[in-house]
């Protein structure tokens, strides 16, 4: 692979995909490029088209436009290349009237995995999903979280260089969603590209860029430091004191921006330049109680959101 | 156009891995497994019985060519028998034929002559009975009369010859016992019926449950998916059309003349045509519910037209031509060929195999095109 002229180019790029179904158009004049070995997340509300986006990479939809390459192939002959690409649907694929041993058996079996190879996976990616004990059940037994990992590891389960995961993680518990994203890092470190959608700002935190759809445009793409950044944010900071109004005026006067002022709860909240002038600040006033918050990706996807 | 992927390339390992998956699934359908055994016995009553009013009445046709008053007056006797006369043997073998008749005795001095109808065994039975009875009887009374002359010696010799030579010559009827006609019929019927509606149930489910949006993101083709399903199904249908032979010949005592594997055969290329069937309608269903309103449309023309309950001849000649593309019309001729009069497999190849091939071929093809339709 490593000689491939194609293992050069991004995992998937679209220049202007326009995808209509009737009279909505659904992906608008698309353009976004995501490289290779790096979790891209693809966030935005839903309805957003991020399901339509990932139908499109995967050769399920006739665009109305653009152009769409993936894994260096035009999308056109993207079924040339399916053994490479792993595609977990929105609504998790799977046999609840097969155990979990038996459905992971059947996908394997779709991309030829050798019996003794097929076992190993199976028992890896099992153990992964924090499911092996489960091994021998009905897929249908299984609670809403469960089904959810078992999908994942199905979708695994032929070693994908590309994975495309629609919304993987709802439903999963935090903690092992934290093994999912360290399972997705060691997957990245090997060079291989995984895309995911969600509509949770605290999961695209995750990832090691952020693209922010709104109705089937890219609105915003980076990480999620630099969205917050490009949004303009800055860290907040809440001070509890005596006198509000008072105190306000005189912060004001040093160049401090109020945010508001809430004279009853004896609450000011003020939006710091940086970091470095909250010492100042306290040099200034002596607050009861204090508090810092930074800005949040969703913050900064609102502001952007308003902007545009 | 962008996004059909159409793979030709057909590797047998994955149709067997659609196969196996398929057969893992009906082997844990419980309810499924139960229905094909009790369907074809509750089917067997409810048609091989109601529809058979006149089942104790045997109508024989009587030829009275002299000589043979006692076994004359003898059939005459008998409750059961409908006796009509005739005037010559080649009325009643037309009749026999034409299934009005259960059978004829064509009454000659040197000769007795039974037409029976092969096609139903029990009903020929009981008349051969009859006329061996009425022979008999004719046998003893022409020994008691003979006792009383002098030379009995020679003349009885003679005599019994005359009387004991009764000849069968079997035809082959359309009016067989209810009972029998039917029984191949919902061997027929049973399969096309499950497998249908089990096929379009499944790849319902297929596309609901998005495991048929991760097949076709993966190098498994739409022709072998397709196979694998015919191959799964086949191998139930296999089990369950020999549940069914089983109850209907051993629990019902149709005949099986033929070779059952012939019988088998053409069921399986039945329930291929109904596994294709299933998945092509599958399209027009948007949940499992609404396959069952798939039943007055599919089914029900099939159970009226099929020329099973009464002959197609009878059916208005403008609806004839749907008789001839129902699958069931030629599953059923096939099969009452084959498990009535013996039939081999050259003998149904033209035109019920051959029909049922061409069926299976197109819906296949049908199946298969409209896989790829579905997703935008
Ligand atoms: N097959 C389809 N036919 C018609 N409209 C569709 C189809 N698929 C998606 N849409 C519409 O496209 C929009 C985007 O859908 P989707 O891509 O599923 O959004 P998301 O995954 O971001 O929630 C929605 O308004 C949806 O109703
Ligand atoms: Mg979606």
């Amino acid at each position: 692979m490593a000689s491939d002229k194609s293992a050069q180019s991004p995992a998937v790029s679209a220049r202007g995909v326009d995808k209509s179904f009737g009279r909505i158009k659904v992906l608008d004049d698309l353009t976004v490029d995501i490289p290779r070995g790096v979790t891209y997340c693809l966030l935005g509300p839903n309805g957003s088209g991020k399901t339509t986006f990932i139908r499109a990479i995967v050769g399920m939809l006739k665009l109305n436009g653009g152009d769409l390459q993936v894994l260096g192939q035009p999308v056109s002959q993207v079924q040339t290349i399916y053994s490479r690409i792993g595609y977990m649907t929105q609504h998790k694929a799977l046999y609840p009237d097969l155990t979990l041993q038996e459905n992971l058996e059947f996908f394997a079996g779709l991309y030829s995995i050798e019996k003794q190879e097929r076992e190993r996976r199976i028992t890896d990616l099992l153990d992964m999903v924090n499911l092996l004990e489960h091994r021998h059940r009905l897929a249908g037994d299984l609670s809403g979280g469960m089904y959810q990992r078992l999908s994942l590891a199905c979708t695994l389960i032929h070693e994908p260089e590309l994975l495309l995961l629609d919304e993987p993680t709802v439903g999963v518990d935090p903690r092992l969603r934290q093994t999912f994203w360290d399972y997705f890092d060691r997957l990245t470190s090997q060079g291989k590209t995984v895309l995911i959608t969600t509509h949770l700002m605290d999961e695209a935190e995750k990832c090691k860029i952020v693209g922010y759809m709104r109705a089937g445009r890219m609105t915003a793409v980076g990480s999620p430091d630099e969205i917050k950044r490009l949004a303009g944010l800055k860290p907040r900071l809440e001070l509890w004191l005596k006198e509000p109004e008072k105190d306000a005026a005189r912060l004001k006067d040093l160049g401090y921006e109020i945010d508001s002022v809430d004279i009853a709860e004896g609450l000011v909240r003020i939006r710091l330049q940086s970091h470095d002038r909250i010492k100042g600040l306290l040099e200034e006033v002596a607050p009861l109680d204090m508090r810092l918050k930074e800005p949040t990706l969703e913050e900064a996807f609102l502001r952007l959101s308003e902007a545009a | 156009m962008i996004g059909m992927n159409l793979k030709v390339d057909v590797d047998p390992r994955r149709i067997g891995v659609v196969a196996l998956r398929v057969i893992r699934q009906l082997k844990r359908d419980r309810r499924t497994i139960g229905l094909i055994t009790f369907a074809p016995i509750v089917l067997m009553i409810l048609f091989g019985y109601a529809l058979s009013g006149d089942m104790s009445g045997v109508t024989l046709g009587l030829v009275d060519g002299g000589g043979h008053d006692v076994l004359k007056a003898h059939l005459e006797g008998i409750k059961d028998f409908n006796i009509l006369y005739l005037g010559s043997e080649s009325d009643a073998e037309r009749l026999v034929s034409e299934g009005r008749l259960n059978g004829a005795v064509v009454l000659e001095p040197g000769e007795v002559r039974v037409l029976l109808d092969a096609t139903s065994i029990q009903i020929s039975n009981t008349i051969l009975a009859a006329a061996q009875a009425g022979a008999q009887e004719e046998m003893a009374k022409l020994l008691e009369s003979l006792a009383s002359l002098p030379s009995q010696g020679a003349k009885s010799g003679d005599m019994s010859g005359d009387v004991n030579l009764i000849v069968t010559r079997y035809l082959f009827g359309y009016d067989l016992e209810m009972m029998d006609t039917v029984g191949p019929a919902i061997l027929g019927l049973v399969v096309f019926f499950f497998t249908f509606i089990n096929a379009s149930i499944s790849f319902i489910r297929e596309r609901s449950q998005g495991t048929l949006e991760k097949f076709m993101v993966s190098p498994l083709s739409r022709v072998e998916m397709v196979s694998g399903y015919v191959l799964g199904f086949s191998l139930f249908t296999l089990l369950q059309s020999t549940t069914t032979l089983l109850v209907v010949t051993y629990g019902f005592g149709v005949p099986m003349r033929g070779n059952p594997l012939t019988a088998l055969a053409v069921v399986l290329l039945l329930g291929a045509g109904a596994l294709v069937l299933g998945s092509f309608f599958s399209n027009f269903a948007r949940s499992e519910f609404q396959v069952v309103q798939f039943i007055p449309l599919i089914i029900t023309p099939q159970i009226v037209l099929c020329g099973v309950w009464w002959p197609l001849q009878s059916v208005p000649e403008f609806i004839r031509p749907i008789s001839y593309i129902l699958p069931l019309t030629y599953a059923g001729d096939a099969l009452r060929a084959v498990m009535l009069k013996g039939a081999g497999v050259a003998d149904i190849l033209y035109p019920d195999l051959f029909a049922l091939g061409v069926f299976f071929l197109v819906f296949f093809l049908a199946a298969t095109l409209m896989l790829r339709r579905e997703v935008g």
